[in-house]
């Protein structure tokens, strides 16, 4: 331990991790490039439907919803790994999150920005989607706050600001080290974003208490988040979403592909940035144990699900089971394997949970899985409602594709984008781990024990 | 706050004892309402607009078949599951009873249809086309609808007001069996009768308390005002 | 005025402080400024903190209200009924509040937050680019003339790589 905190030394660990903001090279650019590539042809798919109607994706009556529905409830539950990670884990004083807080919580505010494209591209007349908004107008008419959408609109705006709030109140002591760090026009702009932080000990303390409180309050706005999403399938008549148990059954859900994206992105940003020093096999075996603790959590309300379905036999909501696993039963295998099967052996295992290529897969089959079964929720029941004579079944068109992936792509841009221009680090906070907790050595003015073991 | 209300309470029996399945009411209800001309992979695709469908359903095993049908369309329920949904108030209830649905606000969401029981709302996937010389039939009565707004029977409001203006205008209380949707004008064995559920003495009331009475999906609670007539199965072997 | 030093090492900069209680400053005038949050103690006591969660409470009422006016207010004003549900229902009334309560408790959290830690101030301040490469300053918060003077001098003594006043630095 005093080895470590000898061995610590500012200025060479701000420049690690400044590292990742240097000018970007040509691989830079060509990624970048290729995902602005994928992104634009989103939009051209986009254009097309807009021109033309919504008749080029594959929806069609009774399947009135498709992949955009189920791309945004799927970001949008992506978007609970930044809460999980950093506002969970700060306040259960785990301190191997520091490392990755940052990349978690910038996922969770793209991803929750993602999401809130899909609702809007999936309007018919997109062109007016300005009517949802709540505004005194010349049709002297409000929206129907009686409706789900409303409810996920107002929850969805609340998650997005508050995400950027979270996120942005702890980059700004970083954004000050950057500001120091940096010379010219840059300096200018950096100094504006720190807003004149000079880390004075008031300053310091108002952060830490404020952060706390705000990691209060981003949690319960999370879980009602993804309530609400599910209350917009629960609160119909629809055989098959009018259950119970979404909200909870969402929430897990949300919980599972969220813990999975921050093990992948630890992973990538162990490799990227090298730090294995503080990304070390225990931090991957505590976070592999959790997301075996919420797959345990998934499948148990998948099986109560199904079982109670199974057991009374209405027959309409039955069928929906039935015609799930004829229709989609590959899907529906994937989703098992990917959500239960595989995770719930596999991560059994101490060594599984701690060898990273091992890891790397699980977790990409676990939000693979979270995808399907947001489609086995939107298709399947819409497909087959009360009316038989109206039954139909639902293949996405490619515009309804391109844009899927142009939102993976947008996500990445995005998030390539932020790790050029802002600390992907959270600098002070993996320096304030290095320095003052683990080094009891470097006291000051008074002696202290060792704040935090380390792990 | 002030929420208007109205004397009258539209309703609508159908005797399926009477319906041959002739499809009258669908080609009546297409050319009254403006409705767009479907292609073939248009209805593969579902994605045709009719209001009012015929949905044909076979009993027994050959040879002792038997066709069944099943005229469907908006059920303008009470306590309709399509109306709260919508964000911009598109659908809505009507002081006559009647399941609105305003064009000029839907910016389709489509969650109405999703929500619909009865899947009777339609959507316009594209902007709507007749073939020659169809175009030059439309209704000037009938909003045509673009692309991307949700449509649905309306009971031929249109009807339902011209007979009340025509009554207004000659002083006088509107006549049972005045105001008649295109279906039920058109229906050739009159299996459709429509008129006002609140008057306890029209001719749909008093068919309406029949014994071969009942409505769609019960019970999911969402009191339709269309009322079904249906005998007891006389031609039933066994 | 604002005199700042800045010094190296954590020690000498907790030495220089000593140092200057020693001589009479009282502790309330004196500051740390670090790129990393020390315990209190280490540098500086625990300072006492105006009570910013006042503003998440007042925010997170006015959004309340706010959002009960939005849900109740509006379908009020405009009376529609759709389905059975009554006009002002009790569940997505009580939704809406919920949310937009906890919107602007936490837009006050964040404003509550700025105003505890005076910023922003974009004008110049005592400040020193080290701090963010490690170092530590001293601040001291002195009327100008032999009291500034003598500040100046102990932090000097003290060892501080550099002493500039508040209109200084950047």
């Amino acid at each position: 331990m005093t080895t470590r905190a000898n061995r610590y030394d500012a200025v060479r660990m701000n420049r690690e991790m400044l590292s990742s903001m240097s000018p970007p090279t040509w691989r830079w650019y060509l990624l970048a490039a290729v995902l602005g590539a994928v992104v634009a042809f989103g939009l051209y798919a986009f254009t097309v439907q807009v021109t033309t109607g919504m008749g080029v994706t594959g929806i069609n009556r009774p399947v009135m919803w498709g992949i955009y529905i189920i791309s945004f409830v799927f970001w949008v539950g992506l978007s609970h790994s930044g809460t999980m990670v950093s506002a969970i884990l700060r306040l259960s004083k785990a301190s191997w999150r520091r490392p990755i807080l940052r990349g978690a919580e910038a996922m969770t505010v793209f991803s929750i920005s993602v999401a809130g494209l899909f609702p809007l591209i999936h309007l018919g007349r997109n062109w007016i989607f300005y009517y949802l908004l709540p505004y005194p107008n010349q049709r002297g008419l409000w929206p129907n706050f009686r409706s789900p959408l409303l409810f996920d609109m107002v929850a969805i705006n609340t998650y997005i600001i508050g995400s950027t709030i979270f996120l942005y109140i702890g980059l700004l002591p970083d954004l000050a080290v950057v500001r120091d760090c940096s010379s010219g026009w840059k300096k200018k702009i950096y100094a504006i974003l720190a807003m004149g932080w000079r880390g004075s000990a008031e300053q310091w303390q108002v952060f830490s208490r404020g952060s706390t409180l705000l990691a209060c309050l981003i949690i319960p706005v999370a879980v009602s988040v993804h309530s609400i999403v599910a209350w917009d399938f629960a609160v119909t008549l629809v055989p098959g979403w009018h259950s119970t148990i979404f909200a909870p059954y969402f929430v897990i859900g949300a919980i599972t592909s969220g813990v999975a994206a921050v093990i992948t992105l630890m992973i990538v940003i162990r490799k990227l940035f090298k730090l294995e020093e503080f990304l070390q096999p225990v931090h991957f075996d505590n976070m592999a144990k959790l997301l075996l603790a919420v797959c345990l959590l998934w499948s148990y309300f998948y099986f109560s699900e199904v079982f109670t379905t199974w057991y009374a036999h209405k027959p309409i909501e039955w069928e929906i089971f039935s015609f799930m696993s004829s229709r989609y039963g590959i899907m529906l295998l994937i989703m098992m394997l990917g959500n239960t099967i595989v995770p719930i052996i596999g991560l059994c295992f101490r060594q599984v949970r701690r060898s990273l290529p091992a890891l790397l897969v699980i977790t990409l089959l676990v939000n693979l899985a979270m995808f399907i079964e947001r489609f086995l929720i939107v298709v399947p029941s819409l497909s087959h409602k009360n009316i038989p004579f109206i039954w139909g079944s639902y293949t996405p068109s490619w515009v309804e594709l391109a844009i899927m992936v142009a939102s993976f792509a947008l996500f990445f841009l995005l998030y390539t984008l932020f790790a050029k221009f802002f600390p992907i680090l959270a600098i002070t906070d993996v320096r304030e781990q290095e320095e003052v907790l683990l080094g009891s050595q470097q006291n000051g003015r008074t002696r202290l024990e060792t704040l935090v073991k380390e792990e | 706050m002030n929420i208007e209300t109205s004397e009258f309470h539209w309703g609508m029996v159908i005797d399926l004892d009477r319906c041959t399945g002739c499809g009258a009411c669908v080609t009546a209800c297409q050319a009254e309402n403006n409705i767009p001309i479907s292609e073939q992979d248009g209805i593969a695709n579902g994605r045709n607009l009719h209001w009012i469908r015929i949905e044909r359903y076979w009993e027994g095993e050959f040879p002792h078949v038997r066709a069944r049908f099943l005229p469907m369309l908006c059920q303008h329920c009470d306590d309709a599951p399509c109306e709260p949904v919508c964000p911009v108030y598109a659908s809505y209830h009507n002081p006559e009873g009647l399941n609105g649905q305003v064009y000029n606000r839907c910016v389709g969401t489509r969650y109405c249809a999703n929500n619909c029981p009865y899947a009777v709302r339609v959507f316009n996937f594209f902007n709507p086309k007749w073939p020659k010389p169809l175009e030059q039939q439309l209704s000037p009565d009938v909003t045509v609808r673009s692309r991307g707004v949700m449509e649905k029977c309306s009971f031929c409001i249109q009807r339902i007001r011209r007979g009340k203006e025509q009554a207004s205008l000659e002083n006088r209380k509107l006549l049972d069996g005045e105001v008649m949707p295109a279906c039920a004008q058109t229906c050739p064995p009159q299996a459709i009768i429509f008129g006002d559920l609140n008057d306890p003495d029209s001719r749909v009331s008093k068919l309406a308390r029949s014994p071969r009475r009942f409505r769609l999906f019960e019970d999911l609670g969402t009191e339709p005002s269309v009322i079904y007539l249906k005998g007891g199965g006389h031609d039933h072997p066994g | 005025m604002e005199i700042l030093g800045v010094f190296k090492t954590l020690d000498s900069a907790a030495a220089a402080i000593d140092k200057l209680i020693a001589a009479g400053v009282t502790e309330e005038r004196i500051t740390s400024l670090s790129s990393v949050p020390y315990p209190a103690g280490v540098l500086i006591k625990k300072k006492r903190l105006p009570r910013f969660y006042l503003w998440t409470l007042v925010f997170g009422g006015g959004g309340a209200v706010l959002g009960f006016s939005l849900a109740a207010g509006t379908a009020w004003l405009y009376p529609l009924q759709t389905g059975d549900k009554p006009i002002i229902s009790i569940f997505p009334v009580g939704l809406i509040t919920y949310e937009l309560m906890m919107l602007f408790a936490i837009i006050g959290t964040l404003v509550g937050m700025f105003w505890a830690m005076r910023l922003p101030k974009f004008n110049r301040q005592a400040y020193a680019d080290e701090i963010g490469d490690g170092a530590i300053g001293v601040l001291v918060t002195a009327e100008d003339g032999p009291k500034a003077e003598e500040v100046r001098e102990s932090l000097r003594d003290s060892g501080a790589g550099r002493i500039c006043n508040g209109e200084e630095g950047a």
